[in-house]
C-alpha cells in the first residue's frame, strides 16, 4: 500500500516537472523577440573599452576615439583607404585655403548641417569646440599633450559659414592635426561650462542610464542609444543612425544599428566570432587566432595597413650606448625578417625607418645598416675590443602586461638574432607595464623595446617625438643633435609636400648616422567578419568606420 | 581584520614600482599637468596623511575616486558586485550539491568501482585550471554544439532585466528626505542579479537568457570547486555511516535515503559547511580567472584591470569588499552551525 502511494506521489511530481519544463520552453519561444532583420543590426565584438570618457577634450584612447568619430564630425577627415596627409577630404568644411606664410587657415563650412537635436551647425560651433578644448587643457587630453595652445593663436568667426585659424607658428601638418578625433565638434548644449572659465572638470563623463548626456557630440552618422559600463569597463553599447546626419541622403550610415559587445580577452572574442555570436571581431585577436581563421571558410579576414610601430630604444646617458658605433653595431644585428615571420607569422612588416611604410616621406634607411649584417656588427664592436671570446653584453628590457603584442616572443627572437652575430650577449629582463613606465622616466633601462600609436597621420608624429631634443624628453634617452632639431623644425613649419619630403629624407639619413632608436616592425591591422559583411576599410588612420560597414542582404 | 588587510594593501601597492599619474601620460608628459594631477589625486601628500585621509573616508562610507577615470570607486564596485555575487551563488550551488551528492555516493560504495570513479573525478576537477576547463566547455558546449553563449553576461539585443518596482523620488516626502539627489526622479529596486530581476519583471524569456549566459561560467567554477566537497563529504560520511545511531536507524526499518541524508549527512555536514565558508574565499579568487575567461563583468576583472593601472583607490576598495564578503559568509556559516548542531546552542 505504502509503496503504491509512494509511486503515485512520484508520478504526480514527475507530471508537475514535465508541465513546468514544457511551459518554460513554450514560454521561451513565445517570448522570443522577432526583432529587426539581420541587415539592420550588426553586432561587433572587441576587447577594447572606452578608457575614460567620450569627450574629445579628454579622451585619448583608441576605442574612445573610434566612437567619438562615429558620433561626431570634424572639419576634415581621411578618405577611406587613406595612406597619409594627401588623402584628407572635406567633412564639415567644404573648402579651405592657407596663407602664403602658413599662418592663416580659412575654412568654408558646409551649410544645412544639423545636430541630432535639430540645431543648425555654424562657424560659432567651430570656435566654441576648439576654444573649449584648448582652454580646458585637460591633463589627459590630446590638446595639452599635442600642444594645440602653442600652435593655434586664435580662431576667428569670419561669417556664419567661414572660420579662420590664426596660428602662432607655421605648422605643416595642420590639416592632419585637425583631422584627429580630438578636433570633432561638440554641441554647446551638452558641453557646458560650469564655472566662469573652462576647467578640466567640465569634461563630459559617462552618466548611467543617459547615453545622450554621456557624450557632447551630435553631428556624426550615429547617435549613442545605449551605453552600459560596469566598474569603469564597457559591457555593451548601441549606436543608432542619426536621422539628422548630413550624409544620410547618401545612405550613410549603411547599417542602422550597431551593437558593440566587449570581451575580456582575445580568446573569448575569437570564440564568439567563430561561434557566430558576433558579425565582426576587431581588436585584438592574437596572431594564432588570425592564422586559424584565415583557413576558416565561414569567416573572412580583412587585412590592412597598421600605423603601429615598435622600435628598440638605446639609453645614451651612460656607457656603452653613449657610443654611436655601439648603437649601430646593435642595429646591424637585428634580423627583422626572422621576427616578422616567427613572432608575427607574417602579420607585420619589416620596418627600416620610423615613418611607416606607405606614408609620404618614408625611406628605408636602416636597410643599409644591415638586416642583419653580422660582419658589420663584428667590425664595429672589434674597435671597442669586443669579439667572440670577449662578447659585448647588455640587458634588454621588455614589458609583460600585454600592452604590446607578443612582447616576450619579440624579445626572445631579438636576443637570438643579435647573439647570432657571435659577438653579442643579451640578457633579457621584463617589467610589467606600469613599472616599465617608471623605469623609462628614471632612465634606468639601457635598452628596451617600445611602441607607438600615432596621434595624427603625418610623418611629423613619427619623427618629432623621438628625434627632436624637446619632443623626445618623454623617452628620456638623452639624444640631442642640433642639426636634427633644425631639420625637424623646418619640416614642421613648411606646408609644401615636396619640400617636406626632402627634409624628411635628410632627417632619416641622419637618424641612421646617429642610430638613437632602431625601428623593428610595423604592425598590420586585422579584422575578422562573417562572410556577408562588407564595407570594411583598414587603412593607416586606424579609424574603424562603423558607418560604412554593412551586412549584405 | 579588515583594517589589517586594508593597511597591508595600502602599503603593498605603493611599494610596487609604477606611478598611477605617469600612466596617464604615456607619451608627452607636461610637468605642470603631472603636478596638477598628482595634487588632484592627493598623491602629493605624505604617505601617513594619505593613509589617514583614506581611513577617514572609509568610516564615512566613501571609498574615494578612481585614479584612472575619477569616478566613484564605491559606485563602480557597487555596479560590478552583483555579477560576481550571482556567479558565486550559482557556482557554490553547483559545487556543493554535486560535491555532496557524489561524496555520499562514494562513501556508500566505499572501495568499489563507483567510489574509484568518483574519487578520480574529484581529483581531476580539483586539479584542473579554471581557464582550461572554461575553454574546453566553451569549445564543446559553445562552439561545437551551439547550445550556450561563450561569454558575456546577457544578450545584447534585449534590455537587461529590471524589476518593475521603483521608488518615486518626486513625492513631497522623499524630496524633503533626499533633496534633489543627482536629479534622479526614481530608483529601481533591482538587485543586479539578472536571474532574480527577470523573475521580478515576470519575463521568462529574460530569465532563460540570463541562465543560459550563467551556465558556462558557473559550471566551470562549480566543477572546479566540487572536488573538495567530494573528498570531504566522502571521508566524513564514511566515518558517520559506521556509527551506532546509523545502524540503529537502519534496524528500525527507515528507508536508506532517509538514513543517509536525514541522519548521517546531517551529522557529517558540519565540516562540509566549514568548507563552504572557506571555499567562498577560493571562489572569489577563482572568479578573477573565470570572469576573464568568460568576459563576465564582475569584481575579479575589475581588480586585475585596476592593478595594471596602479589605481590605488580602486584596488583598496575592491579588496575591502572582498574581505567584507568573506567575513560575512564566515559569520553566516557560524550562525548556521547553531541551527544544524543543537550542542552549539547550549
Amino acid at each position: 500500500m505504502k509503496s503504491i502511494r509512494a509511486i503515485g506521489r512520484m508520478v504526480i511530481i514527475g507530471i508537475i516537472i514535465v508541465i513546468i519544463v514544457i511551459a518554460g520552453v513554450v514560454g521561451y519561444y513565445l517570448t522570443l523577440p522577432t526583432g529587426p532583420t539581420v541587415k539592420d543590426t550588426l553586432v561587433m565584438g572587441t576587447t577594447d573599452s572606452v578608457e575614460t570618457n567620450l569627450d574629445p577634450a579628454h579622451a585619448y584612447d583608441y576605442f574612445g576615439w573610434e566612437i567619438i568619430r562615429s558620433l561626431g564630425a570634424g572639419l576634415v577627415d581621411y578618405e577611406p583607404g587613406a595612406t597619409g596627409p594627401s588623402d584628407i577630404i572635406a567633412d564639415l568644411a567644404t573648402d579651405w585655403s592657407v596663407s602664403s606664410d602658413g599662418l592663416n587657415w580659412t575654412f568654408t563650412l558646409r551649410q544645412g548641417v544639423k545636430y541630432d537635436d535639430g540645431t543648425e551647425f555654424n562657424a560659432t560651433h567651430v570656435k566654441y569646440s576648439f576654444d573649449r578644448n584648448i582652454q580646458m587643457a585637460d591633463p589627459n587630453g590630446a590638446f595639452l599633450g599635442l600642444g594645440f595652445a602653442d600652435i593655434i593663436r586664435d580662431i576667428i568667426v569670419v561669417d556664419t559659414y567661414t572660420v579662420r585659424f590664426d596660428l602662432s607658428i607655421p605648422f605643416g601638418p595642420f590639416l592632419s592635426l585637425i583631422a584627429g578625433q580630438e578636433c570633432v565638434m561638440v554641441d554647446p548644449k551638452y558641453a557646458t561650462m560650469h564655472g566662469s572659465s573652462w576647467n578640466a572638470t567640465d569634461a563630459v563623463y559617462y552618466t548611467e542610464g543617459d547615453p545622450r548626456a554621456s557624450n557632447p557630440m551630435g553631428l556624426g552618422p550615429y547617435t549613442l542609444a545605449n551605453w552600459t559600463r560596469v566598474a569603469g569597463k564597457d559591457t555593451t553599447m548601441k549606436l543608432v543612425a542619426n536621422p539628422n546626419y548630413w550624409g544620410a541622403s547618401a545612405g550613410i550610415p549603411k547599417t542602422k544599428n550597431i551593437i558593440i559587445q566587449f570581451y575580456a580577452d582575445s580568446s573569448t572574442l575569437a570564440l564568439a566570432i567563430q561561434g557566430g555570436e558576433i558579425d565582426v571581431a576587431f581588436r585584438q585577436l592574437t596572431v594564432t587566432d588570425i592564422k586559424t581563421m584565415q583557413s576558416n571558410t565561414n569567416l573572412q579576414v580583412w587585412q590592412g595597413t597598421g600605423a603601429f610601430i615598435q622600435y628598440l630604444c638605446l639609453q645614451e646617458r651612460y656607457a656603452p650606448f653613449n657610443e654611436t658605433n655601439i648603437r649601430k653595431a646593435v642595429g646591424a644585428a637585428i634580423n627583422r625578417t626572422l621576427i616578422v615571420s616567427t613572432v608575427f607569422q607574417g602579420q607585420a612588416q619589416n620596418l627600416y625607418t620610423m615613418i611607416p611604410i606607405g606614408m609620404s616621406g618614408h625611406k628605408d634607411v636602416f636597410q643599409n645598416l644591415g638586416d642583419p649584417n653580422y660582419t658589420r656588427t663584428q667590425e664595429l664592436l672589434a674597435v671597442y675590443g669586443f669579439n667572440a671570446t670577449n662578447k659585448f653584453t647588455f640587458t634588454l628590457w621588455y614589458e609583460t602586461s600585454g600592452h604590446y603584442p607578443q612582447s616576450l616572443q619579440q624579445a626572445t627572437v631579438l636576443k637570438a638574432s643579435m647573439e647570432a652575430s657571435g659577438v653579442i650577449t643579451v640578457n633579457l629582463q621584463s617589467l610589467e607595464w606600469a613599472a616599465m613606465g617608471s623605469a623609462r622616466n628614471a632612465g634606468t633601462m639601457e635598452a628596451f623595446i617600445y611602441g607607438w600609436y600615432p596621434d595624427y597621420i603625418d610623418p611629423d608624429d613619427y619623427i618629432q617625438p623621438f628625434l627632436q631634443t624637446s619632443g623626445g624628453t618623454w623617452l628620456n634617452l638623452n639624444y640631442s643633435n642640433l642639426e636634427m632639431d633644425q631639420l625637424i623644425e623646418w619640416a614642421r613649419g613648411n606646408t609644401t609636400d615636396s619640400v617636406r619630403n626632402t627634409l624628411y629624407e635628410q632627417i632619416q639619413d641622419l637618424m641612421v648616422t646617429d642610430s638613437p632608436i632602431i625601428p623593428i616592425y610595423q604592425g598590420s591591422a586585422y579584422a575578422v567578419t562573417s562572410l556577408k559583411v562588407k564595407g570594411v576599410y583598414l587603412d593607416i588612420t586606424q579609424n574603424w568606420r562603423h558607418w560604412l560597414v554593412y551586412i549584405e542582404q | 581584520m579588515i583594517l589589517i588587510l586594508l593597511t597591508m594593501v595600502f602599503l603593498l601597492i605603493r611599494v610596487l614600482p609604477g606611478d598611477p599619474v605617469m600612466l596617464h601620460f604615456e607619451k608627452n608628459a607636461n610637468p605642470v599637468a603631472v603636478e596638477q594631477m598628482r595634487h588632484q589625486l592627493g598623491l602629493d601628500k605624505p604617505l601617513w596623511q594619505q593613509y589617514f585621509d583614506y581611513l577617514l573616508g572609509i568610516f564615512r562610507g566613501d571609498l574615494g575616486l578612481s585614479m584612472q577615470d575619477y569616478s566613484s570607486v564605491g559606485q563602480q564596485i557597487f555596479s560590478a558586485f552583483p555579477a560576481t555575487l550571482e556567479l558565486a551563488i550559482y557556482s557554490m550551488i553547483i559545487a556543493a550539491s554535486l560535491g555532496i551528492f557524489l561524496g555520499v555516493q562514494a562513501s556508500k560504495a566505499y572501495n568499489r568501482p563507483q567510489d574509484h570513479v568518483i574519487r578520480i573525478f574529484g581529483i581531476v576537477t580539483y586539479a584542473i585550471p579554471v581557464f582550461f576547463l572554461g575553454m574546453v566547455l566553451q569549445l564543446t558546449l559553445g562552439i561545437g554544439l551551439h547550445w550556450l553563449p561563450v561569454g558575456q553576461r546577457f544578450n545584447p539585443t534585449i534590455g537587461i532585466p529590471q524589476s518593475p518596482w521603483y521608488v518615486d523620488l518626486n513625492t513631497p516626502f522623499s524630496t524633503a528626505l533626499i533633496p534633489s539627489l543627482f536629479k534622479i526622479t526614481s530608483v529601481h529596486l533591482s538587485t543586479g542579479l539578472y536571474t532574480f530581476d527577470s523573475l521580478l519583471e515576470g519575463n521568462i524569456f529574460k530569465f532563460v537568457e540570463s541562465l543560459r549566459y550563467l551556465c558556462l561560467p558557473s559550471l566551470t567554477l562549480g566543477l572546479v570547486l566540487s572536488g573538495v566537497f567530494i573528498r570531504l563529504t566522502r571521508s566524513n560520511m564514511f566515518e558517520t555511516l559506521r556509527l551506532d545511531f546509523v545502524t540503529a536507524a537502519r534496524a528500525r526499518g527507515l528507508r536508506e535515503t532517509r538514513v543517509t541524508y536525514g541522519y548521517a549527512l546531517r551529522n557529517a555536514f558540519l565540516p562540509v559547511l566549514t568548507m563552504v565558508g572557506l571555499q567562498f574565499a577560493a571562489l572569489l579568487g577563482g572568479a578573477v580567472l573565470t570572469e576573464t575567461t568568460f568576459s563576465w563583468p564582475g569584481l575579479g576583472r575589475y581588480i586585475v584591470d585596476r592593478i595594471n593601472f596602479r589605481d590605488y583607490t580602486a584596488i583598496q576598495g575592491a579588496v575591502i569588499v572582498f574581505g567584507l564578503f568573506v567575513s560575512i559568509v564566515s559569520l553566516a556559516v557560524d550562525l548556521l552551525y547553531a541551527y544544524l548542531d543543537p550542542r552549539i546552542r547550549l
